[in-house]
């Protein structure tokens, strides 16, 4: 799909219609109970996608969730700092921002691309992050309108 | 029961740690160099030591006046001497918070087994080092740590007294003993690099680092004690003299309190348990099947990336000569293998997988999830 049909998919839309994938490591913010299947609990139109950690996600998986309709994206991984597995959350943050190969392509609508770093005890925390981005996303749709 | 309570410890600790995160940012937060912290105590301590080193005279005569004039009339000698004082506790104590960190966030064990068992002999090491040091002041107290030491190698069956006569260098107390106190200080010490080498053999890029403002809070609080607490000798030893002065570092001299309190192969038996048990806890937890994850030789365009990116040192390049056109081939050592699927992230050609989440498998999870 081009950028232009993304686009005019993603016409203006409420923060509620708003369509957000989170691509998640599993050791990170704990969702037991808060998922029925993929969809978050207490939050519209967010889905869950589970990996063993965030250092597995491809650019091409991001590029999947924008193409299967995703407004926005989030990359989740555990805290900077911490990762089970060492560096898996380093080098998915240095995807995200463009410093390791493989890299994202340009197509993708970065702006509503976002790396999320939480420990398993952050749920409400992460649910509150999840609505704002949705808030950014929607207003970034408004402004990617006026920018055609 | 024991997982329940590991993973009561760890949510202790990542609570902690969101605190530390919040008010000092995870850059600087000290438990994220938990690693990083007993190495920067370390080159401190060779730091100090090797100050020392250049004063201090290893024979019965010499050895309390060395020490004394290093002290007394070296400049900043009493501060050198605090640093290495302090610099030794703090090293024990980050040692522990670093090994509870990796116990109770269960980061010791399967792919971990090096690193877990070369720490538990590190711990060892520092424990010998620990020791000999106080002998080398050769004030009161050391005697007593010599005569103690002596006696407690000397309880041992069949080895018992090769050892004691080994530790004395002869069969009495002697400048031999003092030259063989000071191999053990010094020569101990060096070991612990190859051990250290040892350490981090299996982990790639470990964080050895601290950054500077951890550095200076670490070295801070190392000066502090330093100026408040100075480090000084008891009454020189003689052997005329019923030696009595016996303060007690807590942190590398708790086995003389112990052998008191149940005796020499009592302690000899609470050393061994100890030690076996921790060097035995990988082993309560049962390892789940593994599943490495797989190179395909039809996608692999022996790129490196993924070679480069895992964090266990598991995935090496080999040369291919199976008639493909590209030159070399990722190879995953099993045993090794983390199945953390950071070797998949780095991948752009779907060449490496982990059996259970392949990544094309993924991708349609997620397009299902969003069309659901
Ligand atoms: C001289 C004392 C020690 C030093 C300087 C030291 C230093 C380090 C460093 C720098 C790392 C790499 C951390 C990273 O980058 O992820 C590490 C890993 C590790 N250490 Fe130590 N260590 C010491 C003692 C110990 C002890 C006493 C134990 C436990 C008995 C231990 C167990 C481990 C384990 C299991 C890992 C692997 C952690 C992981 O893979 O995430 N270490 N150590
Ligand atoms: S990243 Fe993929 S293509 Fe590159 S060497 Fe590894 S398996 Fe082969
Ligand atoms: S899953 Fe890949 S990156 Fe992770 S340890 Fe195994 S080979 Fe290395």
């Amino acid at each position: 799909m081009t950028q232009t049909e993304t686009q005019s998919e993603n016409k203006l839309k409420t923060k509620d219609e708003v369509k957000v994938a989170v691509i998640a490591c599993a050791r990170s913010v704990n969702l037991e109970g808060e998922l029925s299947a993929t969809k978050l609990n207490g939050v519209s139109n967010c889905d869950v996608i589970q990996v063993p950690c965030s250092g597995m996600i491809q650019p091409r998986m991001i590029e999947a969730a924008f193409n299967a309709g995703a407004d926005g994206v989030i990359a989740m991984g555990c805290q900077i700092g911490d990762c089970h597995f060492r560096e898996g959350n380093k080098f998915c943050r240095e995807r995200l921002l463009g410093q390791r190969p493989p890299m994202i392509k340009k197509t993708v609508p970065k702006r509503r691309l976002k790396g999320l770093w939480m420990s398993e005890v952050q749920v409400e925390d992460f649910k509150a992050r999840v609505e704002d981005f949705k808030g950014y996303v929607a207003e970034q749709l408004v402004e990617e309108q006026k920018g055609n | 029961m024991l997982t329940s309570f590991v993973r009561s410890g760890q949510k202790v600790i990542l609570r902690i740690e969101d605190i530390l995160n919040k008010v000092f940012s995870s850059e600087q937060n000290l438990l994220y160099y938990h690693g990083a912290m007993p190495n920067f105590c370390m080159w401190m301590l060779f730091l100090s030591g090797l100050l020392l080193f250049a004063y201090y005279t290893p024979t019965l005569e010499a050895a309390y006046q060395s020490v004394e004039y290093i002290t007394n009339k070296l400049p900043y000698g009493d501060v050198i001497r605090g640093i290495h004082r302090y610099a030794a506790d703090a090293m024990l104590l980050t040692v522990i918070l670093h090994a509870l960190r990796v116990y109770f966030t269960d980061r010791y064990r399967e792919y971990r087994l090096i690193a877990w068992y070369s720490g538990v002999a590190l711990s060892v090491f520092m424990l010998i080092i620990g020791v000999s040091g106080y002998i080398l002041v050769w004030d009161e107290r050391s005697f007593i740590i010599v005569t103690k030491i002596t006696d407690f190698l000397g309880s041992l069956p069949f080895i018992g007294s090769s050892l004691a006569s080994a530790f004395l260098n002869g069969e009495v107390i002697s400048n031999y003993t003092m030259s063989m106190s000071f191999f053990l200080h010094t020569g101990t010490s060096f070991a612990l690099l190859v051990l250290l080498w040892v350490h981090y053999m299996r982990i790639s890029r470990p964080v050895v680092n601290v950054t500077w403002a951890i550095g200076s809070l670490i070295s801070g609080i190392i000066l502090l004690f330093a100026g408040l607490f100075p480090a000084i000798s008891g009454p020189e030893a003689k052997f005329t003299v019923e030696p009595s002065y016996f303060d007690i570092d807590w942190f590398y001299l708790w086995l003389f309190p112990l052998i008191d309190a149940v005796g020499n192969i009592g302690a000899w038996l609470v050393l061994i348990a100890g030690i076996t048990l921790v060097t035995l806890l990988p082993n309560f937890v049962r390892n789940h099947d593994k599943e490495p994850a797989s190179v395909s030789k039809d996608h692999c365009v022996g790129c490196r990336l993924c070679s480069i990116d895992c964090p266990y040192e598991a995935i090496y390049m080999a040369p291919r000569n199976d008639g493909s056109k590209y030159k070399e081939i990722a190879v995953v050592i099993d045993d090794r293998c983390a199945e953390c699927g950071l070797c998949v992230g780095a991948c752009n050609f779907d060449a490496i997988e982990l059996p259970n989440y392949k990544s094309p498998q993924v991708m349609d999870d997620i397009r299902i999830a969003l069309q659901s």
